[in-house]
């Protein structure tokens, strides 16, 4: 479980200091998929960083299972990043000499699993997205979904209890955004991961159990935390905007 | 193995950086070897020459002061009571010795002087003691001196004054073979003293001197009017000036040519020190203990020494070792402005890495991996580059040549002239030198390979060690921040 408190984010611009997030309140359960849209420049990825331990806060303190993220050492967040948190990033971010079962590979190195187990967890991740016959490809012989099919391997393979998405679709065609939602939700539904997923477009924020919208840096939540199994089977389209406030319900999080 | 994987594909896909930077290093490296090597030939070309003018295992040679000879009066034809005169009188030429005079007309004068003054036997011991001391030999240096008078010398329109001839005779010690001016000779024919010729009339005669008078084993010479069996001819080294006789020491010392050279003593010392590094202890030590004797050193020597083969050494060392220096300077910085060129085009790789959990030591050792295998393709490629240089300088270097002393050690030879005035000994100038070719072989010692493959390793960490800099500083948050 996340728990942000009072978390503020200010960066220099030469002489300005820019507020990239501002007094935030926020407590994401375990299970929850909390989508955060925003324009660009609003903080969302901001937000991500400091839920990834990629970032310190300025002020306020982010709290992941009790621990307080800003008050790591650097080695003790790098552990932290690599056994609990996946990240899934816009632009893949696959190392472009690996094939796609070592991109997975990479994923395990710091968790030094024996090489035994590694097989078998990298054949499973790939299974689990449809790559199965594509382990040997280079990022490059992959096309986009494929790669980002890759890439939630890479960070599902550790078995992670949170996965951070940013903008996952945003290089997709509209097809392959469906696609690769639709994997995501379910991989999401199997395994209870907590998914925090960064978007501009509404119709993939919708799909979320929780729609929180970063304005100048502060998040405001629009939609109230909803069954999965209650949400409407959605076919995602084009469009972007803040979300209305439906206030379906508060049902918590899927079962693990 | 993910890691071998891992930096052979980025190897692979920065091929052309990768051999760029292996080829900049294997230059610096090549000529780093071919330096060595050329620099080890030189040295080896000059440790023949030394070696050929001391002796193998003769480290300092401490010689006494030299002697001090009166020049006859030439005016008034007195005899003096000491040494050999020659004096015109009205009745012809008249030859003093000791004191004693007679009719020189037709005599041959043959004596023996020493080149230079005596040590006792005491010193030889108190050298022999010295810490930094492992063998002592003592020698006596003489040299023969003869003059034949004509018979008609000193007569109106009588024939003129005769040219004196000289050679050196090397009193040495026996059962010495590791040291001394017969260590570094061969023997090229007969034998050379056995211990039961240590006080025999026998000879031992330089391949020079041999031919030059036909000697050969078995012939007879004459020392001071003493007649020697010729045992052995002995060849020295081509750089060398050898003595021309060798004889006995015990022999040598019973010549009592001058007065000086009594029973016992010397006026050489051979010495062997415990180890190179002691050289100059024991120079020091001795010079302290004998403050009239000259030491010399194979060092000091080698100051004598000049020619193109001291100017190839200087080359070498000067010109060439600043030359790889500077190259290596300069493919070390190449190499290490490409890894930093090449971590900043793979900031977002590292941040990703780091994103997914990566310990910054571990892509820091991904990244030194990479540098040290370009640094040792660079080392393979520069000894064979080296190999290269060594074997071109071998088949187009100039023919080196060192001018050297022509008698070791001798700071100054005594001359004999005959004149109106006698027969005078005087000092004259150190003696010439003489040019000996010097063929330069370059050598690559397994040393160099060593130093070789170090230099390129420690390229490709230098390298490596600047990327990782930069990865270390790299915070995940800006290096993705550039992804997008």
């Amino acid at each position: 479980m996340y728990k942000l408190t009072g978390v503020t984010k200010l960066y220099q611009k030469g002489r300005r200091t820019v507020p990239a997030v501002r007094g935030l309140d926020l407590v994401i359960e375990d299970g929850e998929w909390l989508a955060v849209q925003g324009r660009t420049g609003h903080g969302k990825s901001t937000l991500l960083n400091l839920l990834g331990g990629l970032d310190r806060p300025t002020e306020g303190t982010v709290e992941l299972d009790g621990t307080d993220l800003g008050a790591l050492r650097e080695t003790q967040l790098t552990k932290l990043r690599a056994d609990k948190i996946g990240f899934i990033f816009q632009t893949f971010n696959l190392i472009p000499t690996l094939s796609a079962a070592e991109n997975v590979e990479a994923a395990l190195i710091p968790l030094d699993v024996a090489t035994a187990d590694r097989r078998a967890r990298i054949a499973a991740a790939l299974e689990s997205v449809g790559l199965a016959d594509r382990a040997a490809h280079l990022p490059s012989e992959l096309s986009g979904g494929q790669q980002q099919r890759t890439a939630i391997a890479r960070a599902l393979v550790k078995e992670p209890t949170v996965v951070l998405a940013d903008e996952p679709t945003g290089n997709l065609d509209e097809d392959t955004r469906d696609e690769i939602i639709g994997l995501l939700e379910k991989l999401w539904r199997e395994r209870g991961l907590t998914l925090v997923l960064v978007t501009h477009d509404s119709a993939i924020a919708r799909r979320a159990q929780r729609v929180g919208v970063m304005t100048n840096g502060r998040l405001t939540i629009h939609q109230a935390r909803r069954s999965v199994t209650s949400r409407p089977g959605i076919r995602c389209g084009s469009g972007s905007g803040t979300f209305p406030d439906h206030r379906e319900g508060q049902d918590g999080p899927p079962p693990r | 193995m993910f890691f071998a994987t891992y930096l052979r594909r980025e190897l692979r896909r920065r091929m052309r950086q990768a051999i760029f930077v292996a080829l900049g290093l294997a230059v610096g490296i090549g000529l780093v070897v071919t330096v060595s090597s050329a620099s080890a030939g030189v040295k080896k070309a000059e440790a023949s020459v030394l070696s050929s003018l001391y002796g193998a295992g003769t480290d300092v040679t401490v010689t006494g002061p030299a002697p001090s000879f009166k020049a006859p009066s030439s005016s008034n034809g007195q005899a003096s009571k000491q040494g050999t005169q020659i004096s015109l009188t009205p009745s012809g030429a008249q030859i003093c010795q000791n004191g004693k005079c007679e009719n020189a007309a037709g005599q041959t004068i043959d004596n023996v002087a020493p080149q230079y003054s005596p040590m006792k036997s005491a010193e030889v011991a108190d050298v022999a003691k010295l810490r930094d001391v492992s063998a002592v030999e003592g020698g006596l240096l003489l040299t023969d001196n003869r003059v034949s008078i004509p018979k008609d010398f000193g007569q109106a329109g009588g024939s003129a004054p005769p040219a004196p001839s000289e050679f050196s005779v090397d009193g040495v010690e026996i059962g010495r073979s590791s040291l001394g001016p017969l260590s570094a000779g061969t023997i090229t024919s007969g034998h050379s003293f056995t211990a039961a010729e240590a006080d025999s009339h026998v000879a031992v005669v330089d391949s020079g001197y041999a031919t030059g008078n036909n000697l050969k084993v078995g012939s007879t010479i004459s020392i001071d009017k003493v007649k020697f069996t010729v045992i052995g001819i002995v060849r020295q080294g081509q750089a060398s000036s050898p003595n021309d006789v060798y004889i006995p020491l015990q022999v040598a010392q019973a010549f009592k040519a001058g007065g000086s050279a009594e029973t016992g003593e010397v006026n050489t010392i051979y010495v062997t020190a415990a180890s190179a590094a002691d050289i100059p202890t024991v120079q020091h030590e001795i010079a302290k203990l004998l403050p009239h004797a000259t030491v010399t050193t194979a060092a000091s020597l080698a100051s004598e020494v000049t020619g193109s083969v001291t100017s190839a050494a200087k080359l070498a060392n000067d010109l060439g070792k600043w030359l790889a220096v500077l190259v290596l300077i300069a493919a070390f910085a190449v190499a290490s402005l490409l890894t930093m060129s090449a971590v900043a085009r793979r900031v977002a790789e590292f941040g990703t890495l780091k994103a997914i959990g990566w310990r910054t030591r571990r892509i820091v050792a991904q990244v030194l991996g990479e540098s040290v295998i370009m640094g040792i393709l660079g080392a393979a490629v520069g000894v064979g580059l080296g190999f290269a240089g060594a074997a071109i300088i071998s088949k187009v270097a100039p023919k080196l040549s060192a001018d050297v002393p022509s008698s070791s050690g001798a700071l100054s030879q005594t001359q004999t002239t005959v004149g109106p005035g006698g027969v005078a000994h005087s000092l004259g100038p150190a003696a010439p030198s003489h040019t000996v070719p010097v063929p330069l072989h370059p050598s690559i010692t397994v040393g160099v390979i060593v130093l070789a493959v170090i230099l390129a390793v420690a390229g490709g960490l230098l390298a490596g060690a600047f990327g990782s800099w930069r990865i270390a500083r790299l915070r995940p948050v800006d290096a993705l921040s550039q992804v997008a």
